[in-house]
Protein backbone atom coordinates (compact mmCIF):
# COMPACT_ATOMS: atom_id res chain seq x y z
CA UNK A 1 0.00 0.00 0.00
CA UNK A 2 2.91 2.22 0.68
CA UNK A 3 3.57 1.87 -2.99
CA UNK A 4 0.45 2.83 -3.76
CA UNK A 5 -0.14 5.57 -1.65
CA UNK A 6 3.18 7.18 -2.50
CA UNK A 7 1.80 7.77 -5.95
CA UNK A 8 -1.22 10.09 -4.46
CA UNK A 9 0.98 12.25 -2.29
CA UNK A 10 -0.41 15.58 -1.72
CA UNK A 11 1.86 17.34 -4.90
CA UNK A 12 0.90 14.35 -7.09
CA UNK A 13 -2.96 14.88 -6.18
CA UNK A 14 -2.23 18.75 -7.23
CA UNK A 15 -0.53 17.67 -9.99
CA UNK A 16 -2.97 15.66 -11.96
CA UNK A 17 -5.59 18.43 -12.16
CA UNK A 18 -2.79 20.64 -13.93
CA UNK A 19 -1.72 17.85 -16.00
CA UNK A 20 -5.91 17.18 -17.27
CA UNK A 21 -6.02 20.65 -17.93
CA UNK A 22 -2.71 20.47 -20.16
CA UNK A 23 -4.86 17.78 -21.78
CA UNK A 24 -7.19 19.11 -22.76
CA UNK A 25 -6.02 22.82 -23.48
CA UNK A 26 -2.80 22.29 -24.89
CA UNK A 27 -3.90 19.87 -27.78
CA UNK A 28 -6.57 22.17 -28.61
CA UNK A 29 -4.29 25.04 -28.79
CA UNK A 30 -1.57 23.31 -30.66
CA UNK A 31 -4.61 22.53 -32.99
CA UNK A 32 -6.30 25.92 -33.85
CA UNK A 33 -3.19 27.79 -33.58
CA UNK A 34 -1.12 25.98 -35.40
CA UNK A 35 -3.16 23.82 -37.77
CA UNK A 36 -1.00 21.00 -37.42
CA UNK A 37 -2.84 17.36 -37.32
CA UNK A 38 -1.18 16.39 -33.84
CA UNK A 39 -3.64 15.01 -30.69
CA UNK A 40 -1.04 16.39 -28.09
CA UNK A 41 -3.63 15.01 -25.72
CA UNK A 42 -1.36 12.97 -23.53
CA UNK A 43 1.32 15.43 -22.40
CA UNK A 44 -0.16 15.82 -19.06
CA UNK A 45 -1.05 12.09 -18.49
CA UNK A 46 2.66 10.88 -19.29
CA UNK A 47 4.00 13.70 -17.43
CA UNK A 48 2.25 12.37 -14.18
CA UNK A 49 2.73 8.81 -15.02
CA UNK A 50 6.64 9.57 -15.28
CA UNK A 51 6.59 11.58 -12.38
CA UNK A 52 4.53 10.10 -9.49
CA UNK A 53 4.14 6.43 -11.23
CA UNK A 54 1.55 4.03 -13.45
CA UNK A 55 -1.37 4.01 -11.00
CA UNK A 56 -1.23 7.86 -10.95
CA UNK A 57 -0.73 8.14 -14.34
CA UNK A 58 -3.09 5.63 -15.89
CA UNK A 59 -5.99 7.62 -13.02
CA UNK A 60 -5.08 11.00 -14.66
CA UNK A 61 -5.32 9.53 -18.46
CA UNK A 62 -8.91 7.85 -17.46
CA UNK A 63 -9.83 11.07 -15.50
CA UNK A 64 -8.59 13.22 -17.56
CA UNK A 65 -11.25 11.49 -20.44
CA UNK A 66 -14.54 11.30 -18.62
CA UNK A 67 -13.90 14.73 -17.13
CA UNK A 68 -13.16 16.50 -20.75
CA UNK A 69 -16.02 14.84 -21.62
CA UNK A 70 -18.65 15.90 -18.67
CA UNK A 71 -17.01 19.38 -17.71
CA UNK A 72 -19.17 22.05 -18.45
CA UNK A 73 -18.39 24.03 -21.33
CA UNK A 74 -15.70 21.71 -22.75
CA UNK A 75 -18.15 18.95 -22.39
CA UNK A 76 -19.08 16.52 -25.30
CA UNK A 77 -17.64 14.90 -27.99
CA UNK A 78 -16.31 11.64 -28.32
CA UNK A 79 -13.17 11.53 -26.09
CA UNK A 80 -14.77 9.85 -22.86
CA UNK A 81 -15.00 6.13 -24.38
CA UNK A 82 -11.22 6.20 -25.01
CA UNK A 83 -10.68 6.87 -21.54
CA UNK A 84 -9.27 2.97 -21.03
CA UNK A 85 -6.86 4.10 -23.81
CA UNK A 86 -5.56 7.09 -22.06
CA UNK A 87 -5.38 4.52 -19.04
CA UNK A 88 -3.31 2.79 -20.73
CA UNK A 89 -0.96 5.48 -22.01
CA UNK A 90 -0.79 6.48 -18.49
CA UNK A 91 0.24 3.22 -17.15
CA UNK A 92 3.27 2.73 -19.81
CA UNK A 93 4.33 6.31 -18.71
CA UNK A 94 4.88 4.90 -15.20
CA UNK A 95 6.53 1.64 -16.82
CA UNK A 96 8.85 4.63 -18.28
CA UNK A 97 9.01 6.49 -15.36
CA UNK A 98 10.39 3.23 -13.36
CA UNK A 99 12.74 2.56 -16.30
CA UNK A 100 14.48 6.46 -15.76
CA UNK A 101 13.96 6.30 -19.73
CA UNK A 102 13.29 10.19 -19.29
CA UNK A 103 16.60 11.01 -17.51
CA UNK A 104 19.22 12.74 -19.47
CA UNK A 105 22.13 10.68 -21.24
CA UNK A 106 25.10 13.19 -21.60
CA UNK A 107 26.77 11.31 -24.45
CA UNK A 108 29.95 11.78 -27.01
CA UNK A 109 31.84 10.09 -29.71
CA UNK A 110 30.91 6.53 -30.43
CA UNK A 111 28.06 6.52 -27.55
CA UNK A 112 26.59 9.50 -29.04
CA UNK A 113 26.60 7.47 -32.49
CA UNK A 114 25.09 4.48 -31.41
CA UNK A 115 22.21 6.07 -30.01
CA UNK A 116 21.56 8.23 -33.26
CA UNK A 117 21.69 4.19 -34.80
CA UNK A 118 19.46 2.89 -32.33
CA UNK A 119 17.40 6.37 -32.42
CA UNK A 120 16.97 5.79 -36.41
CA UNK A 121 16.42 2.12 -36.72
CA UNK A 122 13.18 2.04 -34.42
CA UNK A 123 11.42 5.05 -36.89
CA UNK A 124 12.50 2.61 -39.38
CA UNK A 125 11.51 -0.37 -38.16
CA UNK A 126 8.36 1.18 -37.10
CA UNK A 127 7.86 2.72 -41.08
CA UNK A 128 8.51 -1.13 -42.49
CA UNK A 129 6.60 -3.00 -40.28
CA UNK A 130 3.66 -0.37 -42.17
CA UNK A 131 5.65 -0.86 -45.33
CA UNK A 132 5.16 -4.63 -45.40
CA UNK A 133 2.45 -5.57 -43.38
CA UNK A 134 0.22 -7.91 -44.90
CA UNK A 135 -2.63 -6.04 -43.13
CA UNK A 136 -2.01 -2.61 -45.51
CA UNK A 137 -0.91 -4.52 -48.29
CA UNK A 138 -3.04 -7.67 -49.25
CA UNK A 139 -6.22 -6.67 -51.17
CA UNK A 140 -7.92 -9.56 -49.05
CA UNK A 141 -7.63 -7.85 -46.00
CA UNK A 142 -7.15 -4.31 -46.44
CA UNK A 143 -4.66 -2.24 -48.34
CA UNK A 144 -3.69 1.24 -48.71
CA UNK A 145 -3.67 3.68 -51.70
CA UNK A 146 -0.11 3.79 -53.07
CA UNK A 147 -0.07 7.14 -51.66
CA UNK A 148 -0.23 5.99 -48.18
CA UNK A 149 2.94 4.32 -48.47
CA UNK A 150 4.71 6.90 -50.08
CA UNK A 151 3.81 9.42 -47.18
CA UNK A 152 4.76 6.41 -45.10
CA UNK A 153 8.57 6.58 -45.99
CA UNK A 154 8.46 10.54 -46.31
CA UNK A 155 7.23 10.70 -42.88
CA UNK A 156 9.85 7.91 -41.52
CA UNK A 157 12.80 9.83 -43.31
CA UNK A 158 11.35 13.00 -41.34
CA UNK A 159 11.34 11.59 -38.08
CA UNK A 160 14.67 9.82 -38.74
CA UNK A 161 16.50 12.81 -39.59
CA UNK A 162 14.66 14.84 -36.55
CA UNK A 163 15.51 11.92 -34.20
CA UNK A 164 18.97 11.75 -34.95
CA UNK A 165 19.45 16.23 -34.89
CA UNK A 166 17.69 15.93 -31.49
CA UNK A 167 20.35 13.53 -30.10
CA UNK A 168 23.50 14.86 -31.78
CA UNK A 169 22.36 18.67 -30.96
CA UNK A 170 21.56 18.29 -27.32
CA UNK A 171 24.20 15.35 -27.17
CA UNK A 172 21.63 13.29 -25.22
CA UNK A 173 21.91 9.49 -25.62
CA UNK A 174 18.68 9.80 -24.10
CA UNK A 175 16.68 10.98 -27.09
CA UNK A 176 17.00 7.06 -28.42
CA UNK A 177 15.01 5.75 -25.21
CA UNK A 178 12.55 8.70 -25.56
CA UNK A 179 11.81 7.77 -29.18
CA UNK A 180 11.23 3.91 -28.41
CA UNK A 181 9.08 4.54 -25.34
CA UNK A 182 6.56 7.24 -27.65
CA UNK A 183 6.39 5.02 -30.16
CA UNK A 184 5.76 2.08 -28.34
CA UNK A 185 3.38 3.58 -26.43
CA UNK A 186 2.07 4.95 -29.55
CA UNK A 187 1.25 1.27 -30.93
CA UNK A 188 -0.32 -0.05 -27.93
CA UNK A 189 -2.34 2.85 -28.03
CA UNK A 190 -3.86 2.27 -31.35
CA UNK A 191 -4.11 -1.48 -30.88
CA UNK A 192 -6.24 -0.43 -27.65
CA UNK A 193 -7.97 2.06 -29.37
CA UNK A 194 -9.36 -0.11 -32.61
CA UNK A 195 -11.77 -2.00 -30.74
CA UNK A 196 -13.42 0.78 -29.39
CA UNK A 197 -13.11 3.16 -32.20
CA UNK A 198 -15.02 0.28 -34.33
CA UNK A 199 -17.46 -0.82 -31.64
CA UNK A 200 -18.67 2.20 -30.54
CA UNK A 201 -18.05 4.69 -33.10
CA UNK A 202 -18.34 2.64 -36.63
CA UNK A 203 -14.97 3.01 -37.02
CA UNK A 204 -14.10 6.60 -37.33
CA UNK A 205 -13.42 9.94 -34.86
CA UNK A 206 -14.48 12.85 -36.68
CA UNK A 207 -11.46 14.21 -37.49
CA UNK A 208 -8.74 14.18 -40.19
CA UNK A 209 -7.45 10.37 -39.59
CA UNK A 210 -10.53 9.38 -41.06
CA UNK A 211 -9.10 9.96 -44.61
CA UNK A 212 -7.04 7.20 -43.43
CA UNK A 213 -9.90 5.13 -42.11
CA UNK A 214 -12.01 5.51 -45.31
CA UNK A 215 -8.88 5.10 -47.72
CA UNK A 216 -8.15 1.33 -45.55
CA UNK A 217 -12.50 0.48 -46.05
CA UNK A 218 -12.02 1.39 -49.48
CA UNK A 219 -9.69 -1.04 -49.81
CA UNK A 220 -11.54 -4.00 -48.07
CA UNK A 221 -10.42 -3.89 -44.59
CA UNK A 222 -12.79 -4.44 -41.89
CA UNK A 223 -14.27 -1.92 -39.22
CA UNK A 224 -11.85 -3.38 -36.83
CA UNK A 225 -8.86 -3.39 -39.12
CA UNK A 226 -9.80 -0.28 -40.93
CA UNK A 227 -9.48 1.46 -37.04
CA UNK A 228 -6.60 -0.64 -36.68
CA UNK A 229 -4.72 0.64 -39.82
CA UNK A 230 -5.44 4.36 -38.88
CA UNK A 231 -4.53 3.94 -35.08
CA UNK A 232 -0.94 2.27 -36.05
CA UNK A 233 -0.58 4.51 -38.62
CA UNK A 234 -0.93 8.18 -36.88
CA UNK A 235 -0.35 6.67 -33.03
CA UNK A 236 3.20 6.56 -33.03
CA UNK A 237 3.64 9.44 -34.29
CA UNK A 238 1.83 11.33 -32.10
CA UNK A 239 2.95 9.61 -28.80
CA UNK A 240 6.42 9.85 -30.44
CA UNK A 241 6.33 13.89 -30.70
CA UNK A 242 4.38 14.01 -27.23
CA UNK A 243 7.38 11.93 -25.81
CA UNK A 244 9.93 14.11 -26.70
CA UNK A 245 8.24 17.15 -25.72
CA UNK A 246 7.48 15.55 -22.02
CA UNK A 247 11.05 15.15 -22.22
CA UNK A 248 12.38 18.55 -22.90
CA UNK A 249 9.85 20.16 -20.71
CA UNK A 250 11.57 17.57 -17.70
CA UNK A 251 14.65 18.42 -18.95
CA UNK A 252 13.75 21.46 -18.11
CA UNK A 253 12.54 21.59 -14.60
CA UNK A 254 15.09 22.22 -11.85
CA UNK A 255 16.42 18.77 -10.09
CA UNK A 256 15.25 20.50 -7.01
CA UNK A 257 11.42 20.69 -8.13
CA UNK A 258 11.92 16.88 -10.18
CA UNK A 259 12.95 15.31 -6.75
CA UNK A 260 10.06 16.23 -4.99
CA UNK A 261 7.86 13.79 -6.99
CA UNK A 262 7.59 9.80 -6.11
CA UNK A 263 9.75 9.14 -9.28
CA UNK A 264 11.83 11.87 -9.48
CA UNK A 265 15.55 10.58 -8.34
CA UNK A 266 15.02 8.58 -11.58
CA UNK A 267 14.93 11.60 -14.00
CA UNK A 268 17.84 13.77 -12.72
CA UNK A 269 20.80 13.44 -13.41
CA UNK A 270 22.88 10.40 -12.43
CA UNK A 271 25.15 11.42 -9.94
CA UNK A 272 22.57 14.55 -8.78
CA UNK A 273 19.77 12.41 -7.30
CA UNK A 274 19.20 13.96 -3.66
CA UNK B 1 -22.84 27.12 -16.86
CA UNK B 2 -24.47 24.21 -14.89
CA UNK B 3 -27.62 24.27 -13.70
CA UNK B 4 -28.44 27.82 -15.07
CA UNK B 5 -29.78 28.88 -11.71
CA UNK B 6 -26.26 29.71 -10.40
CA UNK B 7 -25.71 33.05 -9.81
CA UNK B 8 -22.05 34.88 -10.96
CA UNK B 9 -20.28 35.68 -8.13
CA UNK B 10 -21.71 33.82 -5.34
CA UNK B 11 -19.52 31.25 -3.52
CA UNK B 12 -20.82 27.70 -4.20
CA UNK B 13 -22.00 27.20 -0.53
CA UNK B 14 -24.31 29.97 -0.80
CA UNK B 15 -25.99 29.10 -4.16
CA UNK B 16 -29.40 28.41 -4.32
CA UNK B 17 -30.49 25.02 -4.57
CA UNK B 18 -31.86 24.31 -8.05
CA UNK B 19 -36.03 23.89 -8.81
CA UNK B 20 -38.06 21.82 -10.99
CA UNK B 21 -38.70 18.10 -10.71
CA UNK B 22 -35.73 16.79 -12.98
CA UNK B 23 -33.01 19.68 -11.91
CA UNK B 24 -33.90 19.71 -7.92
CA UNK B 25 -33.16 15.43 -8.00
CA UNK B 26 -30.33 14.77 -6.33
CA UNK B 27 -26.54 15.50 -7.92
CA UNK B 28 -25.79 11.81 -7.93
CA UNK B 29 -29.13 10.30 -8.80
CA UNK B 30 -29.31 12.46 -12.08
CA UNK B 31 -25.52 11.03 -12.49
CA UNK B 32 -26.34 7.34 -12.30
CA UNK B 33 -29.33 8.15 -14.57
CA UNK B 34 -27.08 9.86 -17.20
CA UNK B 35 -24.41 7.21 -17.05
CA UNK B 36 -26.59 4.51 -17.60
CA UNK B 37 -28.53 6.36 -20.71
CA UNK B 38 -24.49 6.28 -21.75
CA UNK B 39 -24.26 2.49 -21.60
CA UNK B 40 -27.56 1.62 -22.52
CA UNK B 41 -27.23 3.38 -26.06
CA UNK B 42 -23.84 1.85 -26.32
CA UNK B 43 -24.36 -1.88 -25.30
CA UNK B 44 -28.08 -2.65 -26.85
CA UNK B 45 -26.71 -2.54 -30.64
CA UNK B 46 -29.71 -2.53 -33.27
CA UNK B 47 -32.10 0.48 -33.04
CA UNK B 48 -33.72 -0.05 -30.05
CA UNK B 49 -31.06 0.70 -27.44
CA UNK B 50 -30.15 4.27 -29.01
CA UNK B 51 -33.69 5.29 -29.45
CA UNK B 52 -35.20 4.20 -25.89
CA UNK B 53 -32.53 6.55 -24.39
CA UNK B 54 -33.31 9.05 -27.01
CA UNK B 55 -36.91 8.92 -26.00
CA UNK B 56 -36.11 9.32 -22.65
CA UNK B 57 -33.72 12.19 -22.94
CA UNK B 58 -35.91 14.13 -25.13
CA UNK B 59 -39.13 13.60 -22.19
CA UNK B 60 -36.05 14.60 -19.35
CA UNK B 61 -35.11 17.86 -21.42
CA UNK B 62 -38.47 18.96 -21.88
CA UNK B 63 -39.02 18.46 -18.28
CA UNK B 64 -35.84 20.16 -17.17
CA UNK B 65 -36.93 22.45 -19.94
CA UNK B 66 -33.30 22.52 -21.61
CA UNK B 67 -34.47 23.68 -25.00
CA UNK B 68 -32.03 25.38 -27.09
CA UNK B 69 -29.27 25.47 -24.77
CA UNK B 70 -28.57 21.27 -26.01
CA UNK B 71 -28.34 22.66 -29.21
CA UNK B 72 -24.04 23.21 -28.61
CA UNK B 73 -23.63 20.07 -27.73
CA UNK B 74 -25.70 18.43 -30.72
CA UNK B 75 -23.75 20.54 -33.07
CA UNK B 76 -20.55 19.40 -31.36
CA UNK B 77 -21.38 15.57 -32.73
CA UNK B 78 -21.96 17.09 -36.49
CA UNK B 79 -18.01 15.92 -37.30
CA UNK B 80 -17.81 12.74 -36.41
CA UNK B 81 -21.75 11.78 -37.14
CA UNK B 82 -20.71 13.39 -40.79
CA UNK B 83 -17.70 11.15 -40.55
CA UNK B 84 -19.57 8.02 -39.50
CA UNK B 85 -22.59 8.42 -42.47
CA UNK B 86 -20.22 8.98 -45.34
CA UNK B 87 -17.48 6.46 -44.64
CA UNK B 88 -20.28 3.80 -43.57
CA UNK B 89 -22.74 4.46 -46.25
CA UNK B 90 -20.12 4.73 -48.96
CA UNK B 91 -17.40 1.80 -47.99
CA UNK B 92 -19.36 -0.80 -45.73
CA UNK B 93 -17.01 -3.25 -46.26
CA UNK B 94 -18.92 -6.82 -48.13
CA UNK B 95 -21.80 -4.73 -48.53
CA UNK B 96 -23.29 -5.15 -52.48
CA UNK B 97 -26.80 -4.06 -51.87
CA UNK B 98 -27.01 -0.79 -53.70
CA UNK B 99 -28.84 2.03 -53.07
CA UNK B 100 -27.74 3.98 -56.60
CA UNK B 101 -24.18 4.73 -57.99
CA UNK B 102 -23.06 7.69 -58.38
CA UNK B 103 -19.62 7.54 -60.12
CA UNK B 104 -17.00 5.66 -58.77
CA UNK B 105 -19.25 6.07 -55.59
CA UNK B 106 -21.79 3.29 -54.17
CA UNK B 107 -23.71 3.62 -51.49
CA UNK B 108 -25.26 0.74 -50.31
CA UNK B 109 -28.77 0.08 -47.80
CA UNK B 110 -26.33 -2.19 -45.25
CA UNK B 111 -24.01 0.55 -44.98
CA UNK B 112 -26.64 3.40 -44.64
CA UNK B 113 -28.72 1.49 -41.92
CA UNK B 114 -24.76 1.02 -39.96
CA UNK B 115 -24.26 4.45 -40.32
CA UNK B 116 -27.90 5.87 -38.73
CA UNK B 117 -27.53 3.14 -35.60
CA UNK B 118 -24.28 4.48 -34.93
CA UNK B 119 -25.10 7.81 -35.29
CA UNK B 120 -28.09 7.79 -33.10
CA UNK B 121 -25.97 6.07 -30.74
CA UNK B 122 -23.34 9.37 -30.80
CA UNK B 123 -26.37 11.37 -30.56
CA UNK B 124 -27.67 9.77 -27.44
CA UNK B 125 -24.52 9.74 -25.59
CA UNK B 126 -23.76 13.41 -26.48
CA UNK B 127 -27.70 14.44 -25.15
CA UNK B 128 -26.75 12.26 -22.09
CA UNK B 129 -23.90 14.23 -21.19
CA UNK B 130 -25.86 17.27 -22.15
CA UNK B 131 -28.99 16.72 -19.81
CA UNK B 132 -26.57 16.01 -16.97
CA UNK B 133 -23.92 19.05 -17.42
CA UNK B 134 -27.03 21.67 -18.07
CA UNK B 135 -28.78 20.59 -15.01
CA UNK B 136 -25.67 19.90 -12.53
CA UNK B 137 -23.08 21.36 -11.39
CA UNK B 138 -19.61 19.93 -10.81
CA UNK B 139 -19.41 21.45 -7.64
CA UNK B 140 -22.69 20.29 -6.56
CA UNK B 141 -21.90 16.60 -7.40
CA UNK B 142 -18.98 16.46 -6.27
CA UNK B 143 -20.19 17.74 -2.30
CA UNK B 144 -22.32 15.24 -2.52
CA UNK B 145 -20.00 12.22 -3.73
CA UNK B 146 -17.65 13.46 -0.55
CA UNK B 147 -21.02 13.20 1.59
CA UNK B 148 -21.30 9.32 0.72
CA UNK B 149 -17.51 8.82 1.04
CA UNK B 150 -16.00 8.74 -1.91
CA UNK B 151 -12.46 9.41 -1.02
CA UNK B 152 -11.02 12.97 -0.94
CA UNK B 153 -8.49 12.48 -3.53
CA UNK B 154 -10.91 11.99 -5.91
CA UNK B 155 -13.34 14.73 -5.14
CA UNK B 156 -10.48 16.90 -5.03
CA UNK B 157 -9.33 16.32 -8.16
CA UNK B 158 -12.53 16.07 -10.03
CA UNK B 159 -13.33 19.88 -8.23
CA UNK B 160 -9.94 21.23 -9.27
CA UNK B 161 -9.86 20.16 -12.61
CA UNK B 162 -13.14 21.77 -13.08
CA UNK B 163 -11.73 24.76 -11.56
CA UNK B 164 -8.05 24.78 -13.58
CA UNK B 165 -9.39 23.93 -17.13
CA UNK B 166 -10.20 28.04 -17.48
CA UNK B 167 -7.54 29.42 -16.07
CA UNK B 168 -5.15 27.65 -18.25
CA UNK B 169 -7.48 28.38 -21.12
CA UNK B 170 -7.22 32.00 -20.18
CA UNK B 171 -3.11 31.32 -19.64
CA UNK B 172 -3.05 29.63 -23.23
CA UNK B 173 -5.05 32.68 -24.72
CA UNK B 174 -2.31 34.88 -23.11
CA UNK B 175 0.64 32.76 -24.31
CA UNK B 176 -0.19 32.66 -28.22
CA UNK B 177 -0.56 36.00 -28.34
CA UNK B 178 2.59 37.04 -26.65
CA UNK B 179 4.48 34.22 -28.69
CA UNK B 180 2.59 36.28 -31.70
CA UNK B 181 3.38 39.40 -31.04
CA UNK B 182 7.20 37.80 -30.71
CA UNK B 183 6.80 35.99 -34.55
CA UNK B 184 4.98 32.49 -33.85
CA UNK B 185 4.92 31.13 -37.52
CA UNK B 186 1.30 30.14 -37.75
CA UNK B 187 0.58 30.27 -41.30
CA UNK B 188 3.69 29.10 -42.46
CA UNK B 189 5.28 25.58 -44.01
CA UNK B 190 4.86 22.80 -41.60
CA UNK B 191 7.86 22.36 -40.05
CA UNK B 192 7.66 26.03 -39.47
CA UNK B 193 4.53 25.67 -37.46
CA UNK B 194 6.30 22.53 -35.78
CA UNK B 195 8.85 24.46 -34.44
CA UNK B 196 6.05 26.53 -32.50
CA UNK B 197 5.16 23.53 -30.73
CA UNK B 198 7.40 24.35 -28.09
CA UNK B 199 7.26 27.82 -27.39
CA UNK B 200 3.50 27.50 -26.88
CA UNK B 201 3.98 24.19 -24.82
CA UNK B 202 6.76 24.72 -22.46
CA UNK B 203 5.51 28.47 -21.33
CA UNK B 204 2.04 27.16 -20.63
CA UNK B 205 3.02 23.75 -18.89
CA UNK B 206 5.88 25.63 -16.53
CA UNK B 207 3.55 28.29 -15.96
CA UNK B 208 0.98 25.45 -14.43
CA UNK B 209 3.79 23.24 -12.99
CA UNK B 210 4.73 26.39 -10.96
CA UNK B 211 1.15 26.83 -9.38
CA UNK B 212 1.87 23.06 -8.08
CA UNK B 213 4.42 23.71 -5.46
CA UNK B 214 2.45 26.74 -3.75
CA UNK B 215 -1.08 25.01 -3.83
CA UNK B 216 0.44 21.70 -2.49
CA UNK B 217 1.97 23.93 0.37
CA UNK B 218 -1.63 25.55 0.75
CA UNK B 219 -3.24 22.30 0.83
CA UNK B 220 -0.80 21.23 3.48
CA UNK B 221 -1.38 24.01 5.67
CA UNK B 222 -4.66 23.35 5.78
CA UNK B 223 -5.27 19.66 6.91
CA UNK B 224 -5.51 18.43 3.49
CA UNK B 225 -4.14 15.18 4.38
CA UNK B 226 -5.74 14.52 7.77
CA UNK B 227 -7.60 11.83 8.19
CA UNK B 228 -11.34 11.80 9.54
CA UNK B 229 -14.54 12.91 7.86
CA UNK B 230 -15.20 16.42 6.80
CA UNK B 231 -18.78 18.10 7.65
CA UNK B 232 -20.11 18.91 4.38
CA UNK B 233 -21.62 22.17 3.89
CA UNK B 234 -24.50 22.09 1.88
CA UNK B 235 -26.87 18.94 1.83
CA UNK B 236 -28.54 17.65 -1.29
CA UNK B 237 -32.35 16.38 -1.20
CA UNK B 238 -32.27 13.03 -0.67
CA UNK B 239 -34.70 10.32 0.41
CA UNK B 240 -36.00 6.85 -0.13
CA UNK B 241 -37.64 7.15 -3.10
CA UNK B 242 -34.40 8.63 -5.09
CA UNK B 243 -32.46 5.56 -3.35
CA UNK B 244 -35.03 3.52 -4.95
CA UNK B 245 -34.58 5.39 -8.61
CA UNK B 246 -30.97 5.12 -8.23
CA UNK B 247 -30.64 1.48 -7.48
CA UNK B 248 -33.43 0.33 -10.30
CA UNK B 249 -31.51 2.47 -13.05
CA UNK B 250 -28.00 1.16 -11.93
CA UNK B 251 -29.60 -3.17 -11.63
CA UNK B 252 -31.70 -2.81 -14.49
CA UNK B 253 -28.77 -1.21 -17.09
CA UNK B 254 -26.67 -3.99 -15.64
CA UNK B 255 -29.43 -6.65 -16.85
CA UNK B 256 -30.30 -5.19 -20.15
CA UNK B 257 -26.53 -5.12 -20.72
CA UNK B 258 -25.77 -8.77 -19.63
CA UNK B 259 -28.86 -9.85 -21.84
CA UNK B 260 -27.87 -7.91 -24.53
CA UNK B 261 -24.45 -9.45 -24.31
CA UNK B 262 -26.14 -12.78 -23.93
CA UNK B 263 -28.34 -12.27 -27.10
CA UNK B 264 -31.54 -12.81 -25.46
CA UNK B 265 -32.51 -9.17 -27.11
CA UNK B 266 -31.88 -10.43 -30.36
CA UNK B 267 -35.45 -10.28 -31.32
CA UNK B 268 -35.81 -6.51 -30.70
CA UNK B 269 -35.06 -4.09 -33.88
Amino acid sequence: MTWLSRQFSTRVLVLIPVAIAINIVLGYTVQTVLKLPIYLDSIGTILVGVLAGPIAGAATGAASNIIWQYAPGIGGGTIGPFAITAAVIGLLAGLWGYLAVYRPRPASGARLWLAVAVGVAIILLLASRIYNNPAYTDPNIGGYPDWVFVAAIGIAVVASLAVASFILIRRDAAGAWVAAAGALTGIVAAIVSAPIAAYVFGGVTGSGTDLIVAALRQGGADVYNASLGQGLFSDPIDKTITSFVVFIILASLSDRVLARFPLGERIVRAGKAA
Amino acid sequence: MGSGSARAGLPEFVQPLPIGPYRSLNPTTKGVIAVSEALIAFAVRGWTGPLAVLAALVLTAAVARLGRSLLPFLIATVPLTASILLVNTFLFPGATDRIVSIGPFTPTWTGLTAAVQATLRVVAFAMSVAVLVLTTRPDELVADLERRGAPRGVTFVIGATVRTIPRVVQRAREITEAQRARGLDTEGRVWRRVRGILPLAAPLVFGSLNEVEEQTMALEARAFSARGHRTPLRLFPDGAGQRGLRWSVALGTALVIVLSIAGTLAFLP
